[in-house]
């Protein structure tokens, strides 16, 4: 009971920076609505409405949320371990391209198309990330640059496969798009007037494991320790290097996860550059940021982004405001959040520095080696 | 006197680092100023150097009042320092590092040939020479200090400080370091250096002032003293020897044989060999820098040793990694507790079950045994009286004294047959000094064999039962507990021998 | 291959290359101060963006790259202030930046022209062509230097410019030596957060030439999100050229080069395996550039 009190104040803790972040995000954008000659409460209340408070479009934003709150959660589960991944979205492309042409193509018995599917797309999504992690350790390559290299190649390798090899040559012929999957791969959709499918529970299965693997797993503790202190963990014995290379895997594995839930779920195919568009992967890592890497917090963070996307959407259609304040509220609200996240550092560095120098006077003369 | 310190006082926090020191430097002279690490040198050099403010005293420089608020000031007085941590750039060249902040240039371009020959000229002036051309990354250490004397030289400093600059070298640099001091001396420069090798500051210093736990002690003409009288100044009494059952030892937990270990071409580690047997604290005397660290990391499969034997419960662990060698049998306080010894965003549970978490008691198939771990936490901190608010808490924010206990805790629990207490105590209060102390004294009591590493000498002395003296990578010599003191045993450390101890 | 051709490769490839350039050259003088700069794609898309704005109300180009360049310049300065002042997380600051610059070019452009997705009206002027006298009458070389505007030929002045100011002055000796060790740069006098703050400002307006040349160079038009990536295949020249103007101009030219030829030769191969390349290309330079450093520890 007690732990359940205090487990719950502390991420409520974690959240009261976001929430207010997100209300000076939506000031800011109240800003620009005005300046658009648009009464920016009217264009508040539809475009929430047409997000979270009308069943239709409720789901519409479940959906879109899902790969984010995927992508969030592999990113979050690069970082927390001190590995700053930022290729999520070529991992995802990897991960998802496989899965589709393997469901596509592959020889395999119907029951077992769908299964055989994902678990190459997600072999392929974690191998992808762990090149990157051998690099690393072989080569000393920054993992930031690499990894954020490595977009551009699955992207334009993904472009060039569904150009040429795979591309769906029964329509217009202009769109590159792989053909359809299989009816048998698709996701259970729960309800034929809307495009909820089972990528959400997944989405949040996923939240569940990986809360569950961060708090309650041998693994889970090491790699925060190490992304934490990697000297103090290393002094305790942690394998560094085989924990670099499963965090990195499990990061890639999470992203391919998130691609081919919006490929098995609802668009049925591989479009050219279709990741990239809709930057699933950054709106995923702005949520984890927003929440500072916790699970629940991306969860919420995603949905929330994901609403405003939507609502940006509805209200493109009915006002003359464009869809992309959705992105400018959004990123105002992930530098406010980094704005006060900033200050809070800069304040515990000084107090840091102080105690330092008080520090050292105990320990003058005894770092000589 | 040329330059005069009056009054000095600076304190951080609670600690008073420098309690109204007063001492004064003649011109071409050389002064050491000495005492055991927490006396408070270099906090006052730091004053002097413009890195530290007093909170109160004042300095007199030729007998003119003067005020040092920044670095640039000090060497705008001529006071330059050669500091124990190197402010080089290591991608830059000799030249390029000694000439920096002051370049020759024609019209803002930087005159990097000028710059050659200056350097080259300066090395030729002071006798220390380098070439201008290397890059400071391939420089050895003792070369980079030659590069930091010859920057402070090139500021045209006229009083030069020194912190500690013998503690990185190798003996061979170190006869040339002193030389090069009274050379510089002779050519009218005056020095200051911080040390607490004794033996050096006999060679080469003039007078030497004294400190102890922030306070001036006193000071004595070279001349007119000798290595005895400054170490019993340095040292004080001491603590009384704590009173310890004798135990006739068990059989031998840890042996060490002709350990090897180098670093970049520098043998740090030389052959070194020891053992430890059950039931006894063994105590690793010694100046800091001479090998404790690098060869507590070969204990402990941090590093990599060269060559040897390393032996621990009669397993060989040379090259093993750290978890084989926690398994084996040994636990491990470190050094340095917010570098090794915890992770300062992690909480107290996290920070307690380190190194524990694999073993089956606190984890199941990689799944954590939460409420164990917690409970398991919580005795800790009870037993070893942590003050803390909850387990939640970031080891982060508990004081000093407390995160030790800690660490204390987490690794004397681990009931190993063998443990490493490197620098269990610095920087704790009186209160958890003793705390820790016995702790220690009951792990031993209950056969289990310790290796105390310390360069604390009373700390040292007070509780082992066995001393072992550590000079440049080598054991310099052995004692029971009854021979050792701190006279013999200091001398060891300065690197005398044996039968003149 | 013929000549003919070569020559529009090559034209193509100094085309392509002028806004990476410039940006790499942006993002080069942030690392030499220690900074991680990723917000150049914003850096970028402003500064297109206010020139094709400037360009429509003040009807002068020049004025209008003046305005793309201060653009740039100024959103550098918020990331100047939030990560090298606070010391926020460049991650983050880099990727809000250019979220909110991607989303507020769209809907100014719908607050100033009432239009979504791409603006362009026959009033505006776009930069003035250069054709050398003399040498566009020598065959092959003519045809490579033909229309080229005056931007292209002041990146590589400013990178010849950073190269001699950071390698061969006092003042760039010491710029340098803030991003090899702070600390002691510092201990030595030097203000090192300013020289980090001008730095990150710097590159801003270097971006925003950049992103001036393209709204402005080849069309002249502002289309949404018309930087595409541009910032970050810059930060991936910057590092493959080390951070060294003159390396960086080549390793920009490769980039240029694996863009044109793509254009250019789509039906040989496909333009998408040589825009891989450079990409790669960066990788295996790291890990050589990493490796040797790996050694030396």
């Amino acid at each position: 009971m007690n732990k359940a009190k205090s487990y719950g104040k502390r991420f409520a803790a974690i959240m009261v920076q976001p929430v207010i972040a997100a209300l000076l995000g939506l000031l800011v954008g109240a800003v620009f609505i005005r300046l658009s000659h648009e009464n920016p409460i009217e264009i508040y209340r539809n475009m929430f409405e047409k997000s979270f408070f009308n069943p239709y479009y409720l789901t519409q934003t479940l959906t879109r949320a899902t790969p984010i709150i995927i992508c969030g959660i592999a990113t979050a589960a690069a970082w927390r371990a001190g590995y700053i991944n930022i290729g999520v979205e070529g991992q995802m492309v990897t991960g998802a391209f496989t899965a589709t042409i393997v469901a596509i193509y592959a020889p395999l018995p119907g029951f077992l198309r769908l299964p055989i599917s994902l678990l190459s797309g997600v072999a392929a999504g974690g191998a992808y990330a762990t090149i990157v992690a051998v690099l690393n350790l072989k080569f000393n390559s920054s993992i930031v640059i690499c990894t954020l290299m490595f977009n551009y190649v699955a992207n334009y390798i993904a472009s060039y496969l569904v150009s040429f090899h795979f591309k769906d040559s029964s329509g217009d012929g202009l769109s590159l798009m792989t053909k359809t999957i299989p009816e048998n791969t698709h996701f259970l959709q729960f309800s034929a007037s809307n495009t909820l499918n089972l990528g959400i529970v997944i989405a949040v299965a996923v939240v569940i494991l990986f809360y569950f693997m961060e708090r309650k797993t041998v693994f889970g503790y090491e790699s925060k320790m190490t992304g934490l202190n990697p000297d103090f963990s290393r002094y305790g014995g942690v394998f560094e290097r085989q924990v670099m290379l499963k965090t990195m895997a499990l990061s890639g594995a999470i992203a391919a996860l998130a691609g081919m839930c919006e490929i098995f779920g609802y668009k049925y195919r591989y479009t050219d550059n279709m990741f990239g568009s809709a930057s699933y992967a950054w709106t995923g890592l702005m949520a984890a940021l927003i929440a500072d890497l916790h699970p629940v917090g991306i969860l919420a963070a995603s949905i929330f982004l994901a609403g405003l996307q939507v609502g940006g959407q509805a209200i493109q259609r009915t006002s003359s405001i464009p869809l992309q304040m959705a992105t400018v509220i959004q990123s105002s609200i992930t530098l406010f959040v980094s704005v006060k996240l900033g200050i809070k550092l800069v304040k515990k560095q000084r107090k840091k520095k102080c105690q330092d120098n008080g520090g050292q006077s105990n320990r003058e003369g005894g770092g000589a080696a | 006197m040329f330059l005069e310190l009056k009054n000095i006082t600076k304190a951080f926090g609670q600690t008073v680092a420098n309690d109204n020191i007063s001492f004064g430097l003649n011109k071409g002279e050389i002064l050491a100023v000495i005492g055991e690490n927490g006396a408070g040198k270099t906090t006052i050099m730091k004053i002097l150097y413009g890195l530290n403010r007093a909170d109160s005293g004042e300095i007199f420089l030729e007998g003119k009042k003067i005020t040092i608020h920044s670095v640039q000031d000090a060497i705008a007085h001529r006071i330059g320092m050669v500091q124990q941590h190197f402010m080089l750039f290591d991608e830059y060249t000799v030249a390029e590092n000694i000439v920096y902040g002051k370049e020759p240039s024609k019209k803002g371009f930087f005159d990097r040939k000028r710059a050659m020959t200056i350097v080259q000229e300066l090395g030729v002036r002071y006798g220390l020479f380098i070439d201008p051309e290397l890059r400071v990354e391939d420089c050895s250490v003792g070369m980079r200090q030659r590069i930091e004397i010859l920057k402070v030289l090139y500021q045209d400093a006229d009083i030069i400080i020194f912190d500690e600059p013998t503690a990185v070298l190798v003996p061979q640099e170190i006869e040339g370091l002193l030389k090069t001091l009274k050379h510089l001396a002779s050519l009218g420069k005056s020095i200051i250096i911080i040390t607490h090798k004794l033996q050096e500051v006999m060679d080469v210093a003039d007078r030497a002032v004294v400190m102890r736990k922030g306070k001036y002690v006193g000071e004595r003409k070279i001349s007119e003293t000798n290595i005895r009288e400054l170490s019993y100044l340095m040292v004080g009494k001491g603590i009384p020897p704590r009173q310890i059952e004798r135990k006739e030892p068990g059989k031998t937990v840890l042996e060490v044989e002709e350990l090897y270990y180098e670093s970049d071409g520098v043998s740090i580690l030389k052959g070194l060999s020891m053992h430890v047997k059950e039931g006894e604290i063994v105590g690793l005397a010694g100046v800091s820098g001479n090998g404790q660290t690098e060869l507590i990391q070969c204990l402990t499969g941090l590093l990599y040793p060269s060559k040897g034997r390393i032996r621990l419960n009669g397993a060989d662990i040379l090259g093993k990694s750290v978890r084989e060698i926690r398994d084996a049998g040994c636990s491990h306080i470190p050094e340095d507790r917010y570098a090794f010894g915890c992770a300062s965003r992690a909480d107290l549970e996290e920070t307690a079950i380190m190194g524990y978490e694999y073993q089956t008691t606190f984890s199941h198939r990689g799944i954590l045994n939460q409420k164990q771990n917690c409970s398991f936490s919580m005795e800790l901190l009870t037993k070893y009286n942590v003050k803390y608010n909850s387990i939640r808490d970031q080891a982060g924010a508990l004081s000093g004294g407390n995160i030790q206990k800690l660490i204390v805790a987490r690794e004397i629990e681990h009931q190993s047959k063998f443990l490493i207490a490197a620098e269990p105590t610095r920087g704790v209060d009186i209160g958890a000094q003793e705390f820790i102390h016995d702790r220690l004294v009951e792990k031993r009591n209950r056969g289990d064999g310790i290796f105390l590493v310390s360069s604390e000498l009373s700390e040292i002395l007070s509780l082992s039962d066995r001393v072992y003296v550590i000079y440049d990578g080598r054991i310099q010599g052995e004692f029971r507990r009854e021979d050792a003191t701190t006279e013999k045993v200091g001398y060891l450390m300065m690197g005398g021998h044996d039968e003149q101890g | 291959m013929n000549a003919n051709l070569l020559a529009v490769i090559m034209n193509s490839t100094i085309r392509s290359t002028t806004p990476v350039l410039l940006a790499a050259l942006g993002s080069a003088i942030c690392s030499q101060v220690g900074v991680f700069n990723i917000a150049l794609e914003g850096q970028i898309l402003i500064g297109s963006f206010t020139a094709i704005v400037a360009d429509y109300y003040t009807g002068s180009v020049y004025l209008a790259v003046l305005c793309g360049v201060a653009s740039g310049a100024a959103v550098a300065s918020l990331v100047s202030v939030l990560q090298v002042k606070y010391q926020a997380a460049d991650m983050v600051i880099g990727t809000s930046v250019n979220l909110l610059v991607s989303g507020l070019t769209s809907v100014l452009l719908y607050t100033a022209f009432g239009v979504k997705g791409s603006f362009s009206n026959p009033s505006l002027k776009s930069l003035p062509k250069i054709n050398l006298p003399v040498v566009r009458e020598i065959p092959f070389i003519g045809r490579v230097l033909e229309q080229l505007t005056f931007i292209d030929y002041l990146s590589y002045v400013l990178a010849a410019v950073m190269f001699i100011y950071l390698y061969r002055t006092v003042q760039g000796f010491h710029v340098q030596s803030v991003g090899k060790n702070k600390e002691a740069a510092g201990s030595l006098g030097i203000k090192t957060l300013k020289i980090q703050m001008i730095a990150v400002v710097i590159s801003g307006a270097l971006c925003g030439l950049g992103g001036s040349v393209l709204s402005m160079g080849q069309v002249t038009l502002f289309t949404e999100n018309m930087s595409s990536g541009r910032g970050y295949i810059a930060m991936a020249s910057a590092s493959m050229g080390q951070s060294q103007p003159l390396f960086i101009i080549v390793s920009s030219l490769f980039f240029g080069f694996c863009q044109a030829i793509g254009m250019s030769l789509q039906n040989v191969i496909p333009s998408q395996l040589t825009l891989t390349i450079p990409y790669l290309a960066t990788v295996v330079a790291l890990s050589i550039f990493g490796r040797k450093k790996l050694k030396k520890k």
